[in-house]
């Protein structure tokens, strides 16, 4: 799942340069699931740019904004959109880079689009994943470090972590800790002392 | 105009330091900074003062994140003052290109001793919006250092000359840490000739990280930080990893008129005690210049020849 998170009012007001009307559209998938851009935040967001002024002609979610076909399922979805000037785009950059290579008008965010991650327990999970390719997660208990260790360290933390805890968020677990912690609870503590080399780039 | 120039190579000599690291002597190194700006008099004054008490100056590398002036540009002019010098090098500010290319010009500019770092986070220093490289950890890092003395860089292509450095890495000093000492031993698998600890306090927990890491047989200077007060003291242990200092120090530290003096001669005890089981000390005097020959004469260590 894709973490997207809502920008201010205020941010997404400050862009739009003489917008004339205005179609909002959401997202099905993540954006819905993490309430940022489904039916509920799409209809808010129509009903601010009206008491602020602008004019919004429209506003509707797509089944899954970074998989809209073309641009005829686009106005499948809400025919409307054809007439507007400029559309805000409630989901993650890949969302928004699909619908904008579908329409000849400015597009704009109204979240930012913050990492790979999940949403289980009841609460959403920030990080889990770097999109690096060829992954080695299981080598370091399924919490890869790549991703979840800041400096992405991939042979043991660094000398900033204090109590398991990280040197740039203190308030949340050193990758590191964590990994310790699953690979003992795994028996596969031997995975430590493996050397792994530098990440290559190229594919 | 004659292309002709006069070109100056410095091909590294062998290094003192090493030898050093290799003889019976108690080896002692300090931290330079280089100067937020372009004038690197105050810098000199202060190498000046300690520098015949010292084998090496370590030059730091926009330590804790703070933007200062190179530590390869700043570690080149000391060298011409002729002070021997360890170039840090963190893995926060470079990709491998640049840190190999580096490590290149360090060796032809005479520098052959190095110490190699992960780099505290941007975000703790005075540019928080930095990018973070760590393109290589520090474990990657020495190994492509090794690789270089090797004739190849990282990529596997051949140099065309090859380098050979005094290779040096950062160790905090808990035993009971299992995750820092997997790492410690990582760095010394990848071929290393010192390890430079974080600030030690406590003694007996630091023979017991000696012995913890006895079976590897690299050389290690024990960080040293003098103290200035309780406050100091108490901020220390809340705030950096790695660092004990213990209730009794604190007392001490807060029963004296004088805490600075108290704290020059409570690190020269832990100085007499660190001759006794480490090859040398690394003294880290954040703006204590002016008293640290003071320090190294009640500690017994003299002037060098």
């Amino acid at each position: 799942m894709i973490i997207s998170s809502s920008k201010s009012f205020e941010e997404i007001l400050e862009n739009l340069d003489n917008p004339g009307k205005i179609f909002v559209l959401g997202c099905g998938v993540c954006a819905t699931k993490l309430h940022v851009g489904g039916e509920p935040e799409v209809e808010a967001m129509c009903r601010k740019l009206r008491e602020a002024g602008k004019e919004v002609i429209g506003g509707g979610v797509a089944k899954a904004a970074c998989s809209i076909k073309s641009k005829e399922s686009l106005l499948e979805n809400d025919p409307a959109i054809e007439k507007a000037d400029t559309i805000i785009v409630m989901s993650c950059g890949s969302g928004l880079s699909v619908v904008s290579s579908l329409v000849d008008v400015p597009v704009h965010p109204a979240t930012n689009t913050d990492s790979l991650g999940g949403y289980s327990e009841g609460h959403v999970r920030k990080d889990l994943c770097a999109m690096c390719g060829s992954c080695i997660a299981d080598f370091f208990g399924g919490v890869c470090p790549t991703a979840r260790c800041p400096k992405g360290l991939m042979n043991g933390p660094c000398g900033g972590a204090m109590e398991g805890k990280c040197e740039v968020d203190p308030d949340g677990d050193c990758a590191w800790e964590l990994i310790y912690l699953r690979l003992k609870e795994i028996g596969r503590l031997d995975l430590l002392e493996r050397i792994f080399e530098p990440k290559e780039y190229n594919g | 105009m004659s292309l002709k120039t006069n070109v100056t190579y410095y091909p590294a000599m062998p290094s003192a330091f090493k030898d050093k690291l290799l003889s019976d002597d108690f080896v002692i190194t300090s931290e330079i900074s280089p100067p937020k700006g372009v004038d690197v008099s105050s810098a000199f004054e202060e190498a000046g003062l300690v520098g015949n008490y010292v084998d090496a100056f370590n030059v730091t590398d926009n330590q804790r994140a703070v933007m200062r002036m190179s530590s390869l540009a700043m570690g080149r002019l000391l060298k011409e003052q002729g002070l021997d010098v360890i170039l840090q090098l963190t893995c926060r500010d470079r990709n491998r290109l640049a840190l190999q290319s580096d490590l290149l010009g360090a060796y032809a500019l005479g520098m052959e001793n190095i110490c190699i770092m992960s780099g505290d986070y941007p975000t703790k220093g005075d540019n928080p919006g930095t990018k973070p490289v760590y393109d290589l950890d520090s474990v990657q890092l020495l190994g492509a250092t090794s690789r270089l003395e090797g004739g190849y860089d990282i990529a596997g292509n051949p140099l065309e000359s090859v380098p050979s450095f005094t290779k040096g890495a950062v160790c905090n000093t808990e035993p009971d840490q299992p995750l820092q000492l997997m790492k410690l031993e990582k760095k010394a698998r990848m071929g290393i000739d010192f390890f430079q600890t974080q600030a030690v306090y406590d003694i007996g927990h630091f023979e017991t990280f000696m012995d913890s890491i006895s079976h590897m047989e690299v050389p290690v200077l024990a960080g040293l930080i003098p103290l200035k007060s309780a406050h100091m003291a108490r901020f220390m242990n809340d705030k950096i990893p790695g660092i004990r200092v213990g209730d009794e120090l604190i007392e001490r530290m807060e029963a004296s008129t004088d805490p600075a003096e108290e704290g020059l001669l409570i690190c020269a005890e832990q100085i007499r005690e660190l001759r006794k089981v480490c090859r040398g000390i690394h003294l880290m005097p954040i703006g204590h210049y002016r008293h640290i020959t003071a320090l190294f004469e009640i500690a017994g260590l003299h002037e060098k020849n």
